[in-house]
């Protein structure tokens, strides 16, 4: 068995911030404003006190403080705070990719799902999200109602990593 | 039993078994067939229909006799294949379908009286009232069958998992093993899969000087250090679109206990390109009492001397119609067997028999005898004359059928090979390709019977013999399919793999047609057959899903409510104290809101923010209610059509800032309506300025209802609550609340919503605040109590999709502009016409209201309508209910008869309106 | 088990995914109603090709329109609709 440490963290403060036009020029602006433009599908940026998270084609989850984004998304976009329904869960240790292939059906194994790569699937039927804070740890944005049940899961199959 | 099968070589056995209670000693590796038969037991299994004596006729997957139940309890596993379950240490294993004994089974009495159960024997012979064909029934079960299932829950777990590769391989022979290597070698990522616990297949009986066991070890070895994963006793089970397949791997062996608690794992596997090295599997040959034991299929006796060192029998006659037999009577040489003749159907060949074996052309057996544990005389017929010998085994060859079970699976087509006699693969619109035996089978010439032989065994775990395939053909059966399902040949747990193509060949040959002329059946997944727990997974205690926990569970659970699954969710029904039932604590909560105050967990609402300058105009699409002129603050009712017109779902709408609203809707509708906002969002209307979130799970919500609770959350919030319909943001126990006065239970009431990660404190406050004035949590059936009495229909019950807004009285509320989804579907004529099945209330005139009750005139008649929903009146008691009734709007005051015939319940009930509580209400307002 | 290839996310499995309706089931905008009542119930179910809409929902949520062959299960084109389109 593989060392493998499930965390669940404590409340973030999570967003959404969905914009409806002029994806090009908010990305300006916030390079301009933030030190970063807005991350592309399956990608990540970012600051100490703001990451984005593309997960979406028109939606960005921000994880930090969202004050500064709104001015960047003016009238293009809006602001909803959802971290009230997400678990953060943080998989840490080598096994992680094998772990996250249970129940799954996200190629978690493959190395193009590099540190700062993020990714929407399902696993073991919940809707998760993932991202690959470095080569030894991934986070998983569960949906709270699911959270102890695919934490229960994830510790179960725990066994089978590395085993094949 | 002791001149029977036996160890070439004595010693080596570590482990022991039992099989029917007597213990035996195997060596490891060996799988229970070669044990048993190393073991001299010659006798594993009675047959299907016939009761027949059964022994091992193979040494794979496609053995259809030695069937056995191994494990104890939960873990026993039915109808598992001898030849296909490694031996273990204290492994139980049992026989089947045989009473009280394999040897003395009184069942066989019912095989001297076969021809009373001809094919089509169900068809023919049961006809009469249903009562006398159950109790048929009852009888064949008990006589007829494999093993039994299980009783006792199966303790161990399974588990699914993705991957994927560049190339899959099935099978480990030396052409599997070849192929991966050389994928490997190019860079490819390669899987390698082997149903087997060994890799090497065919090797292990025909030895090949250039793949020996340290070939073998080193390409396995090259193959993982390039990054290629090999799995052992995995089955690739299942061929599906787009080269996905399901591979099934035992992580024990069946009935024995696995290391870490699973027993099986499924993979679900997306590989690039396919490469089948699966083989081929040696066909049976007809004639009198072929399915004896003793008479073995020739590659499995060989099988059974190389790789295990068994000696199946010692006087040994081959029968055959290809060369790969003769290689049979060599292993049995070497082994220090004596064989007596090779029996070959064809007239000449160029085969080598070793030094010594006659072999005879022209010549093919008629019928064996013997015991029910051995065999004793083989007889033939040799050019049209007949001749005996006295044998112990009969090894038999009747050609080879390429294993194409998965590239039909993939949408492949057979080519009809004429000199192997056999359906070889042929194209395939997927990335897949057959390779080693499956794709060149040896040659064999047809391999009809000599004369008519009489119990002649064609599906051998069907009991579906020659004659039976005749019968049919005199009955008219022309297509495969119809004999298939006539006969139930090619059925049950081994699919036909000995048997298909021998019965193709017959049918084939009544017809005076070529065998592909005759037809194929359809080859369906799975391959091998697969434990039922394994699709369910690591989920299945909790029906294959996850439990949607809510985020004041542990607020509810300290107070022991009875939960009720709702969806995936879990909800508190009701908080029974003492030795109430369930009833009297519904009742007991619900007058608690009608009198005082309660508190109720409504988090599992969906929840929607839509935000931006075109939120309005999005929400006018979805909702049929005008929603622009609601001002800031405020919030309505409000319910959504389907395109045809009917209502699908209902909640309210809240104007929380100038373009920013709050959508709620049905918890079970939930789902649908987040993909029906997105789908008008996104597909029909993507130029909208606006965004919508999801925001289910991001509020807990609680409802606080009741005369009181306006004063006591005046009391929380230090400031006067919000009129009803109204919105306001407080702080509650320290944490930012918004407050929606909506009410469902018709009392004065607030929707109390907080972020979920910190709603306990608001619950605790607002549960001591209830409490201290004789209030209490409230749970779903008194909710159910409270909105049948006030007449607000849910989802699921009044609204089942077959009801139009002014069916449920809702069409005042219509927005009158139109432009809204379902606007369209509700102009159609007959959406308008009388005698609609119409919302309405009902009343009982004494007795209670079942629910689901139909409803019927005074004249009798047929129903016209039904009970959707049964209460009562909460303070004062009387059952009432809330119904569908044709044209039931016109009908107030008319008597009717609630029946329902299910629950034993009839009652007279008065047609009302729906609306028992306060229908001006008076009770909202402060 | 399809392989759908995402415009936004790459080859994903089937499960990520739900089918909602046949392209030709949705009437234009501002269709009268006669008209928007035939598309809803008449759909070609052409013996091949058909466009069909489908969402990543378990995915990026997305949605598609598949071009798809009922005969082969093949799908020979996959392209985004929605807003992400317009920009």
């Amino acid at each position: 068995m593989t060392e493998l440490t499930i965390t669940a963290l404590p409340p973030a403060p999570l967003n959404a911030a969905e914009i409806w036009s002029n994806p090009a020029q908010v990305s300006v602006r916030c390079q301009a404003a933030l030190g970063f433009a807005l991350p592309g599908m399956g990608q990540s940026a970012g600051s100490e006190a703001l990451k984005l998270l593309r997960y979406e084609p028109t939606v960005w989850l921000a994880e930090g403080d969202v004050a500064p984004l709104a001015a960047v998304l003016a009238e293009d976009g809006a602001i909803t705070a959802i971290g009230g329904g997400i678990v953060r869960v943080r998989i840490a240790g080598a096994g992680w990719r094998a772990l996250l292939m249970q129940g799954g059906v996200f190629e978690a194994e493959a190395a193009a799902f590099a540190p700062g790569h993020c990714a929407a699937t399902v696993i073991d039927h919940v809707a998760v999200r993932l991202f690959v804070e470095n080569e030894d740890a991934c986070l998983a944005y569960v949906p709270s109602s699911y959270a102890a049940a695919l934490m229960h899961f994830w510790h179960d199959v725990l066994p089978l990593v590395g085993a094949d | 039993m002791s001149a029977g099968p036996s160890r070439i070589s004595p010693g080596g056995e570590t482990v022991t078994f039992t099989f029917d209670a007597v213990t035996y000693c195997a060596r490891a590796g060996d799988t229970l067939a070669a044990a048993l038969l190393a073991n001299g037991v010659g006798l594993v299994a009675r047959s299907f229909k016939y009761h027949r004596p059964r022994g091992i006729m193979a040494a794979g997957i496609e053995e259809p006799n030695a069937l056995v139940t191994v494990g104890e309890g939960g873990r026993a596993e039915p109808n598992t294949r001898a030849t296909d379950l490694f031996v273990y240490e204290g492994m139980v294993a049992k026989s089947q379908n045989a009473w009280p004994s394999l040897s003395l089974d009184l069942g066989a009495a019912l095989g001297l009286a076969s021809p009373a159960l001809p094919a089509g024997f169900y068809y023919k012979t049961f006809f009469g009232p249903a009562k006398r064909w159950m109790r048929y029934e009852w009888l064949i079960r008990r006589a007829a069958g494999l093993g039994n299932a299980p009783t006792l829950p199966d303790p161990d777990k399974f588990a699914q998992r993705a991957a994927f590769c560049d190339v899959l391989v099935v099978g480990a022979g030396p052409a599997g093993i070849k192929a991966a290597l050389e994928a490997a070698e190019s860079g490819a990522q390669v899987m390698l899969v082997e149903q087997d616990a060994v890799l090497g297949g065919s090797l292990h009986r025909d030895p090949d000087p250039e793949c020996d066991a340290a070939w073998i070890a080193a390409s396995a070895a090259r193959i993982a250090a390039l990054g290629g994963r090999i799995l052992l006793r995995t089955t690739a089970s299942g061929y599906w679109d787009h080269n996905f397949l399901t591979l099934t791997q035992r992580l024990a062996e069946p009935g024995a206990v696995p290391a870490h608690g699973f027993a099986q794992q499924l993979w679900h596997l997306r590989a690039g390109r396919v490469v089948l090295a699966t083989g081929v599997i040696e066909r049976p040959i007809p004639f009198t009492n072929n399915d004896r034991p003793g008479v073995m299929l020739a590659g499995a006796v060989r099988t059974y001397v190389r790789r295990y060192g068994v000696l199946p029998g010692r006087r040994v006659v081959i029968a055959a119609n290809n060369d790969d037999a003769y290689r049979t009577a060599a292993a049995l040489i070497e082994a220090g067997a004596e064989v007596l003749a090779i029996l070959d159907s064809r007239s000449s060949s160029t085969a080598d028999a070793p030094d010594g074996v006659p072999v005879l052309y022209d010549a093919r057996p008629t019928h064996v005898s013997g015991t029910a544990h051995r065999l004793s005389r083989v007889t033939a017929l040799v050019r049209e004359r007949e001749q005996s010998w006295t044998a112990d085994l009969l090894a038999v060859s009747g050609g080879f059928v390429p294993v194409a079970h998965l590239h039909m699976q993939a949408g492949g087509k057979l080519d009809w090979n004429e000199a192997a006699q056999a359906f070889v693969p042929g194209v395939t619109h997927q990335n897949c390709v057959t390779i080693g035996a499956a794709a060149d089978p040896v040659p064999a010439t047809p391999a009809a019977p000599a004369g008519h032989p009489k119990k002649s065994f064609v599906d051998f775990q069907n009991d579906v013999s020659l004659a039976d395939i005749d019968l049919a053909w005199q009955e008219g059966y022309r297509s495969v399919e119809h004999l298939k399902r006539y006969t139930t040949l090619g059925m049950a747990t081994d699919q036909g793999k000995t048997s298909n193509m021998v019965a193709l060949s017959r049918l084939a040959e009544r017809g005076h047609v070529s065998v592909p002329q005759a037809g194929l059946t359809t080859f369906r997944p799975p391959f091998t057959p697969v434990t039922m727990g394994l699709f369910a997974g690591a989920g299945a205690r909790n029906a294959a899903a996850h439990e949607r926990r809510l985020a004041l569970y542990d607020l509810h659970e300290a107070r022991g409510p009875v939960w009720q699954p709702l969806g995936y969710w879990f909800r508190p029904r009701a908080y029974t104290l003492g030795s109430e039932t369930l009833a009297e604590a519904a009742l007991r909560e619900a007058r608690g809101v009608r009198t005082s105050v309660g508190l109720t967990d409504v988090s599992t609402l969906a929840k929607f923010e839509v935000s931006g300058p075109d939120a309005a105009a999005l929400l006018e699409i979805v909702c049929a209610t005008t929603v622009s002129k609601l001002a800031a603050g405020r919030g309505r009712y409000t319910f959504m059509l389907r395109e045809d017109g009917m209502v699908f779902d209902d909640g309210t709408v809240w104007r929380l800032a100038e373009d920013r609203y709050l959508l709620t809707s049905s918890t079970g509708g939930a789902d649908r309506m987040a993909s029906h906002l997105s789908f008008v969002r996104n597909v029909l209307r993507p130029e909208l300025r606006v965004s919508v979130v999801n925001v289910q799970e991001h509020h807990a919500g609680i409802a606080f209802a009741g005369p009181k609770a306006s004063t006591l959350l005046a009391g929380l919030i230090g400031e006067a609550p919000p009129r009803h319909m109204s919105l306001a943001r407080a702080v509650i126990a320290g944490v930012p609340v918004l407050l929606l006065a909506a009410s469902y239970s018709g009392e004065r009431a607030f929707e109390i919503y907080a972020e979920a990660t910190q709603a306990q404190p608001v619950w605790r406050a607002l549960a001591a605040a209830a409490e201290a004035e004789g209030g209490a949590p409230y749970g779903m059936d008194a909710m159910e109590l409270l909105r049948i009495e006030k007449g607000h229909v849910v989802v699921g019950g009044e609204v089942d999709g077959r009801t139009t807004p002014r069916d449920l009285g809702l069409d005042k509320m219509l927005n009158k502009a139109g432009g809204f989804i379902g606007a369209n579907g509700l102009q159609r004529p007959a959406l308008s016409e009388p005698g609609r099945i119409e919302l309405v209330g009902l009343e009982a005139l004494g007795g209670e209201i079942a629910e689901g009750a139909m409803l019927i005139g005074a004249g009798g008649g047929a129903p016209q309508g039904h009970v959707t929903a049964a209460g009562r009146r909460v303070i004062e008691g009387g059952a009432i209910a809330l119904a569908h009734l044709a044209g039931g709007h016109a009908r107030r005051g008319e008597e009717l008869t609630a029946a329902s015939p299910t629950r034993g319940i009839t009652t007279r009930v008065r047609v009302v309106a729906p609306h028992f509580y306060d229908p001006a209400g008076e009770r909202y307002r402060d | 088990m399809y392989l759908i290839d995402c415009p936004h996310c790459g080859p994903r499995a089937q499960l990520e995914f739900t089918y909602e309706r046949t392209m030709d089931s949705i009437a234009p905008a501002g269709a009268d109603p006669q008209e928007a009542m035939r598309v809803l119930y008449s759909r070609a179910n052409p013996m091949g090709a058909d466009d069909e809409v489908w969402r990543h929902t378990y995915g990026c949520r997305a949605w598609l329109v598949l071009t798809r062959n009922r005969m082969t299960h093949s799908i020979d084109a996959v392209r985004a609709v929605g807003p992400e389109t317009l920009a």
